[in-house]
C-alpha cells in the first residue's frame, strides 16, 4: 500500500498492510532542510515551514502531514508579546487583558499578516507538494487556548466564575479569528484541519464548564462544522492527561483524534482503553509515544516502546472487531529541540512497518 | 455569633470561592477577639483543603480552586498582619518558581497555595525563572526552602543548574531542595541532588511538615 492508500484505508477500517505511523515531527524537520535553518526561521518563513514538512515525509516515510506551527501565533498576532529565541520554541511572555474590559477590546488581526499570514501560507506550499502523497492537514488553536494565551490561563479561569460575559466576549472574537481562519485554509487544498482543544481536560475543566466556554455550538461545534463545510476533514490533537473523550470523540466526531497518556497519571486513558471503550469505532485514534522519548531513549528503547504500543493495539483492535483505525504517533509534537535524535524519529515509523501488521 | 460559627463562615466563603465574604468574616473574626491563627487553620485553610480534597477527586475543576484560592489570599491579607509576633517567628519560609523556559505555572501555583495554606511563608517567583535569580534570591530571602516546578523535559536540566548554583554559592546546605512536575520523578531528584520530589500540593505540603516537625 502507498501512503495514500493505508492512510484511507485506516480512516475507514478497512484492513492495511501495517498501521499507519506519524510521528507529529514538525519544527524538528528543519533539521533536514540545507543550511542550518534555525527555529525562529522556521516557524516564519511560510517557504521554510513547508520545505520541512516536505523533507520530513521525504526522509522518514510518515503517512500524514499536519502543519502545526506552535500555540502562540494567534495570541502573538492579536498583539502578546512572544518571546523567539532563535532555537526554542515561542512561547506568550506578556499577556494582553489586564481587565475585565480588555475582552471587549480585542479585535479580529489581518489574517495575512504576521505568523497567522506564514502558517496559511506554508500550509498552502506543503499542501500542494504532498499532494496525492500522503493526507495534509492544517493546525488551529481552538477558541479557548487562543484566549488564554492571550489573556493567561488564570485569569481566564477566574474570570469564568466572576465575569463570565466577559469571558465570552472574547470568546466570541477568537471564534471570529477562527472562523476567518478556517475559510483561509479552506483554500490551501489540505485535506483536514486539526483543531487543538486542550483545555478538554478533566485535571482542568469540567464536562459543564468545557461545554460552557469551548464545546457549545456557539465555539467549537460551530467551528468544526465549518471546516466541514469548507472541505476539510476535522481533526482534533488533545495533549491532555485526562482528555474529554466522550465530547471530543463521540460529540465532535472527528475523522482524527490524537492522543497523550500519561502512564504515572492515574485516570489517563491507554491505547487499549480507548480502543475497548469504542472511541475507535468511528475515529481514526493517533497516539501515543511520550514525546520525552524521542530526545531521552535510544533508538532501541524507543524501539521497544513502539513495538509494544503495536501489539497493545493489535490486540485491541483485534478484540473489538476492528481492522485498523489506530495510528502509530508521538503523543504530542516530537521536540523541536536540537537534541531531538533523527534515528528515534525513524525508529518509530520502522518498527510500526515491522510489528504494526494486524492480523486478527 | 460564636466563634464555629465564625470559621465556619470563613471555611464556606473559601469552599464558595467569595473573596468579598472572606474579607468580611476575617474583620468579623478580629473584632470579636478570635485568634487570627484559629481563624486562618480552622477557617480560611479548612476550606482550602476541603477544595484540594475535591479537586484531587475530580470533583471541582481549575476555575473553583483558583477562586479558592484567590479568596484564602483575601482573608490571609487582613488576618495575617494580626498575628502577634512571636507566634509568626518560627514560620518557614519558601521560595517557589518555575523554571527558565517554561511558562506551566498552574500546578506551582496550587503547590503554591496548599504550601501557604499549610503555615509556610511562600515566596513567589512566577514562571520562566531565570537559574540566576533562584540562586540569588534565596540566599537574599534567607529560604529554608527552595520549591522548583517544571512541566517540559528540555527545562529539567535548569533545576540541576539551580542547585549546582546553590552550591557554589555555600546555600545549598542550609536548604531544603524540593522539586515536582510530571517530567521529574524521585530519581531524578536524586540524580541532581534534591532532597525530594511530590507528585501533587498535597503529598508536598505533608512531606515538608514532616521535615520541619
Ligand atoms: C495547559 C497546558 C499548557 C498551557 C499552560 C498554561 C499555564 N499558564 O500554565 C499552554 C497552552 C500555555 C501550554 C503551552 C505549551 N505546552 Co503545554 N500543556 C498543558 C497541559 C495540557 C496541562 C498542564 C496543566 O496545567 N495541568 C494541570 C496542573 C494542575 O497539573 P500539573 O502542572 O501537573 O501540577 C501538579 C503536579 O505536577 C504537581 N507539581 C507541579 N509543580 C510542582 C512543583 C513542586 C515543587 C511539587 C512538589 C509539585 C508540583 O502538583 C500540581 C498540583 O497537584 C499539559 C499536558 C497535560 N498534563 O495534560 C501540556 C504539556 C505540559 N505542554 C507541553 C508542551 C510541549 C507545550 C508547548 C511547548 C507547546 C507548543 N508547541 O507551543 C508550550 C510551552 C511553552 C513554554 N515554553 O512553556 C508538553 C510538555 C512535554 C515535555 N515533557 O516536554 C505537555 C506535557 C503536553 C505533551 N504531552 O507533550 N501548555
Amino acid at each position: 500500500m502507498n501512503h495514500m492508500e493505508r492512510a484511507m484505508a485506516a480512516l475507514t477500517n478497512e484492513p492495511v498492510d501495517h498501521l499507519p505511523a506519524y510521528p507529529i515531527a514538525c519544527g524538528v524537520n528543519r533539521n533536514l532542510l540545507p543550511g542550518n535553518v534555525t527555529y525562529h526561521e522556521w516557524c516564519t518563513n511560510p517557504k521554510l515551514f513547508a520545505d520541512a514538512f516536505v523533507a520530513g515525509h521525504k526522509y522518514y516515510d510518515f503517512d500524514f502531514a499536519i502543519g502545526l506551527m506552535d500555540l502562540s501565533v494567534m495570541a502573538g498576532d492579536l498583539g502578546a508579546h512572544v518571546r523567539m529565541d532563535e532555537e526554542n520554541t515561542p512561547f506568550v511572555d506578556k499577556h494582553i487583558i489586564h481587565s475585565v474590559e480588555d475582552y471587549e477590546k480585542l479585535e479580529v488581526p489581518d489574517i495575512k499578516k504576521g505568523r497567522s499570514g506564514v502558517i496559511l501560507e506554508g500550509t498552502k506550499i506543503f499542501a500542494e507538494k504532498l499532494k496525492g502523497e500522503v493526507i495534509t492537514a492544517g493546525f488551529l488553536e481552538g477558541p479557548l487556548l487562543a484566549l488564554t494565551q492571550t489573556a493567561g490561563a488564570e485569569r481566564v479561569f477566574m474570570d469564568m466564575f466572576t465575569n463570565p460575559s466577559a469571558v465570552h466576549a472574547g470568546l466570541k472574537t477568537m471564534t471570529d479569528y477562527d472562523a476567518q481562519m478556517v475559510e483561509a485554509f479552506g483554500k490551501t487544498g489540505a485535506n483536514g484541519l486539526c483543531w487543538d482543544y486542550l483545555w478538554a481536560n478533566y485535571s482542568c475543566l469540567g464536562d459543564k464548564e468545557y461545554h460552557e466556554f469551548e464545546g457549545s455550538d456557539k465555539y467549537a461545534a460551530k467551528l468544526n462544522r465549518m471546516t466541514v463545510e469548507n472541505g476539510m476533514a476535522l481533526c482534533i490533537h488533545n495533549c491532555a492527561d485526562m482528555p474529554h473523550l466522550d465530547t471530543q470523540v463521540k460529540e465532535f466526531k472527528p475523522v482524527i483524534y490524537s492522543m497523550a497518556y500519561y502512564p504515572l497519571i492515574p485516570g489517563s486513558p491507554s491505547a487499549s482503553e480507548v480502543i475497548e471503550k469504542g472511541y475507535a469505532d468511528n475515529c481514526l485514534i493517533g497516539g501515543n509515544i511520550d514525546p520525552q522519548f524521542f530526545i531521552r531513549a535510544t533508538p532501541e528503547k524507543i524501539s521497544k516502546v513502539t513495538q509494544d504500543l503495536c501489539q497493545e493495539v493489535k490486540t485491541a483492535l483485534c478484540k473489538r472487531g476492528l481492522n485498523s483505525r489506530y495510528c502509530v504517533a508521538s503523543g504530542c509534537e516530537v521536540p523541536p529541540d536540537i537534541g531531538t535524535k533523527k534515528e528515534n524519529i525513524k525508529a518509530v515509523v520502522d518498527t510500526t512497518k515491522k510489528y504494526g501488521v494486524v492480523k486478527c | 455569633m460564636t466563634k464555629d460559627a465564625l470559621l465556619a463562615r470563613l471555611a464556606d466563603a473559601v469552599i464558595s470561592g467569595k473573596p468579598d465574604l472572606a474579607k468580611e468574616g476575617a474583620h468579623e473574626v478580629l473584632k470579636n477577639g478570635v485568634s487570627p491563627m484559629a481563624a486562618i487553620n480552622e477557617g480560611l485553610v479548612k476550606g482550602m483543603s476541603v477544595v484540594g480534597d475535591r479537586y484531587a477527586a475530580h470533583e471541582v475543576y481549575l476555575p473553583q480552586v483558583l477562586m479558592s484560592a484567590h479568596t484564602m489570599y483575601a482573608g490571609l491579607d487582613i488576618l495575617l498582619p494580626a498575628i502577634p509576633k512571636e507566634e509568626v517567628a518560627d514560620k518557614k519560609k519558601v521560595i517557589i518558581g518555575v523554571v527558565e523556559g517554561d511558562v506551566h505555572d498552574i500546578g506551582k501555583n496550587i503547590v503554591k497555595t496548599m504550601m501557604t495554606a499549610g503555615g509556610f511563608e511562600v515566596l513567589d517567583m512566577g514562571r520562566d525563572v531565570p537559574i540566576s535569580t533562584f540562586i540569588e534570591s534565596s540566599e537574599k530571602e534567607k529560604v529554608d526552602v527552595v520549591a522548583m516546578s517544571t512541566l517540559m523535559t528540555p527545562t529539567m536540566d535548569g533545576m540541576k543548574e539551580v542547585i549546582d548554583g546553590l552550591k557554589e554559592s555555600g546555600y545549598r546546605s542550609k536548604v531544603q531542595v524540593i522539586i515536582g512536575g510530571p517530567p521529574t520523578s524521585p530519581t531524578f531528584a536524586k540524580e541532581i541532588g534534591a532532597d525530594h520530589r511530590d507528585a501533587n500540593a498535597q503529598d508536598s505540603v505533608a512531606n515538608l511538615k514532616g521535615v520541619f516537625k
